[in-house]
């Protein structure tokens, strides 16, 4: 089963793609827009040299943004820690780089010929588009107010050249068309943000519900797995009862009628995954021979390793050979060793008691000392 | 054999103290008298250490553990085996870190009992099923270094086996299964606190061969007790 992606990781991605495509829209008018125009009025400006000075300090306060807002956007291991929402620059990095924008802005408006001044002011525009870059996710109210005080420095420079009506028109008109598609911008990123959150929730969903079907399928083949056990063992000799064909006066029928019996209850413990199922299996063994009033101590040493169930039900199953051969008396202990665990039994069985094959790592010994049989099942994990 | 071992059974159940006098006086040899019972420890007021070679104490009095208090019996010099309904590792061997000679849970009591008392009194280890377990259990950083085959011996002992069958077992005589086992214990009364109860059981396990000074990691403080008691042994021997 692969593992799922954590929620976080996948709409950090999306998040980071619309970081990308707005770090390329604000270089791209930075380069283009603002440079083109530059370039193309550079005999209008007092000082072409101020005027190329500022569109550089402002080309590195779009270097420094992307590196802020690409930097701080969460990718691969990092990002599995944080948060849902990608991660923000801090706000003093962030209004530093805005600043510097506004200020190299406002200085380029300041020196611009007072006519020509909204035609001619390339600045403008990139110091309000850097304000998106670096404020894109943080409150939005904050880009708010770095768009109204580049506002407010524009029209101020403008009311110190002399405010005419038709500079005021112009301002306005300008002023609704950039700051409308900046606003649009960061809008349109939010609501993008919103829906890659729910994409990635959508597919982690998905991904959980494909493997709470891998699991359901593994339980119903290890529920049908018992079920074709059962009908090899029990199934023939309940129906050998109900037709008469097996006395219940015999001894042999009632040693099978206990080894199903066990068998059943370790069936039914094999499904509870508690904590040290081996014990808890052992316990479920010990039952029907406890019935019979034999009396079984369970006993542990050591913090012992958890075992897979192919092992523990050969070492349950000769629990149950054993069991159902004690006279009176069994102890079972399950002692950690080197790698491994060992289960030992000892029990007044009277002879030697055939035991069921090892495998599934698990090596069986057994010795017989005056109608006591010893028998160790060691399960090696390496 | 000498007199009999003299016991003193400090037990809060009559029933339970009773139990235990019917197994001191079904064993054939008549080896152990038993010479006072009392409810708690404030009877052994009237009994001085040279009273009884052993005292066997029940863990748990009026619903209170006693451990702590063996450190102050050891002292002043009584020989405690411990019998207990409690069998938690952890409990077992912070009984046997406080000095007593042994530890005998109820279970264990009618086969181990008595064998216990006798050689605590000659101040020799004996190590029931659940003290091997205390010992195979055993975690903790100081832990003493036991061989292979001390371990092997322990854990076939846990097991349940009888010590006969464990010596057929691991191919070896019945005598060095014993000595298997006792030597892991001694390395145990080498270890943690001091107790003068835990020099006697040392000194008593070099002078019977079942380990060697060099063995012993805290051989100064043995030193150090043997020196401060020459007389050393059960009053029998």
């Amino acid at each position: 089963m692969t593992a799922v992606q954590p929620t976080a990781v996948l709409s950090g991605r999306y998040q980071r793609a619309f970081t990308i495509a707005v770090v390329f829209l604000v270089a791209g008018w930075h380069l283009g827009g603002a440079g083109g125009q530059l370039l193309h009025d550079q005999t209008a400006y007092a000082s072409f040299a101020f005027q190329v000075a500022m569109w550089l300090v402002m080309a590195l306060a779009v270097a420094a943004g992307a590196i802020l807002v690409l930097r701080d956007t969460p990718r691969g291991e990092a990002a599995r820690s944080q948060a849902t929402r990608g991660k923000t620059p801090s706000w003093p990095a962030a209004w530093a780089v805005a600043l510097v924008a506004l200020a190299a802005s406002t200085a380029s408006a300041a020196a611009s010929p007072a006519s020509h001044m909204l035609a001619e002011n390339w600045a403008w525009g990139s110091a309000g588009w850097i304000g998106v870059l670096v404020l894109l996710r943080r409150r939005f109210s904050e880009l708010a107010w770095f768009l109204a005080a580049e506002a407010v420095a524009t029209l101020s420079v403008q009311a110190w050249d002399g405010l005419h009506r038709t500079n005021l028109a112009g301002f306005l008109a300008l002023f609704a068309w950039s700051t409308g598609a900046q606003v649009a911008v960061a809008a349109g990123v939010r609501a993008l943000d919103l829906a890659a959150d729910q994409a990635a929730a959508a597919a982690r969903r998905e991904n959980a519900a494909r493997q709470r079907a891998a699991i359901a399928e593994v339980i119903r083949a290890a529920r049908h797995s018992r079920w074709l056990a059962l009908q090899e063992t029990a199934v023939p000799l309940v129906a050998e009862l109900a037709a008469g064909t097996a006395d219940p006066g015999d001894i042999g029928v009632r040693i099978r009628c206990a080894v199903q019996a066990a068998r059943l209850r370790r069936l039914l413990a094999e499904g509870d995954e508690v904590h040290g199922s081996l014990v808890h299996e052992l316990h479920a063994s010990a039952d029907v021979a406890e019935r019979r009033g034999v009396v079984v101590e369970i006993e542990t040493a050591g913090s012992l390793p958890p075992v897979p169930a192919a092992a523990r039900r050969v070492i349950t199953d000769a629990a149950i050979a054993i069991l159902t051969a004690a006279h009176s008396r069994t102890r079972i202990t399950l002692a950690a060793v080197t790698a491994g665990i060992a289960v030992s039994f000892v029990a007044d069985t009277g002879a030697a008691v055939r035991l069921p094959a090892a495998g599934e790592g698990v090596v069986i010994e057994q010795q017989q000392d005056d109608g006591t049989l010893w028998a160790e099942a060691r399960w090696d994990g390496r | 054999m000498g007199r009999p071992v003299t016991v003193f059974i400090v037990e809060d159940h009559p029933v339970v103290t009773e139990g235990v006098a019917s197994w001191i006086h079904s064993d054939p040899g008549q080896r152990v008298r038993l010479v006072q019972t009392a409810r708690d420890l404030s009877g052994l007021r009237d009994v001085p250490p040279e009273a009884a070679d052993v005292v066997i104490l029940d863990l748990e009095l009026s619903g209170e553990l006693v451990t702590d208090q063996i450190p102050g019996l050891v002292s002043a010099g009584y020989r405690v085996v411990a019998f207990s309904g409690h069998s938690d590792p952890v409990i077992v061997m912070e009984t046997l870190d406080h000095g007593a000679h042994a530890y005998v849970s109820k279970e264990e009591g009618r086969e181990h009992l008595v064998e216990a008392v006798l050689a605590a009194a000659a101040d020799r280890p004996y190590v029931t099923r659940s003290q091997a377990r205390a010992i195979l259990d055993d975690q903790r950083p100081a832990r003493p270094a036991l061989s292979e085959q001390e371990r092997q011996a322990l854990l076939l002992w846990f097991q349940g086996m009888s010590k006969a069958s464990v010596a057929r077992r691991m191919a070896i005589s019945e005598n060095t299964v014993r000595q298997y086992i006792s030597r892991a214990r001694a390395k145990y009364a080498a270890t943690g606190r001091t107790a003068p109860s835990k020099d006697a059981l040392l000194a008593r396990a070099i002078e019977d061969g079942v380990i060697k000074p060099a063995e012993i990691m805290q051989y100064e403080s043995f030193a150090r007790a043997a020196a401060a008691r020459p007389s050393l042994g059960a009053p029998d021997s």
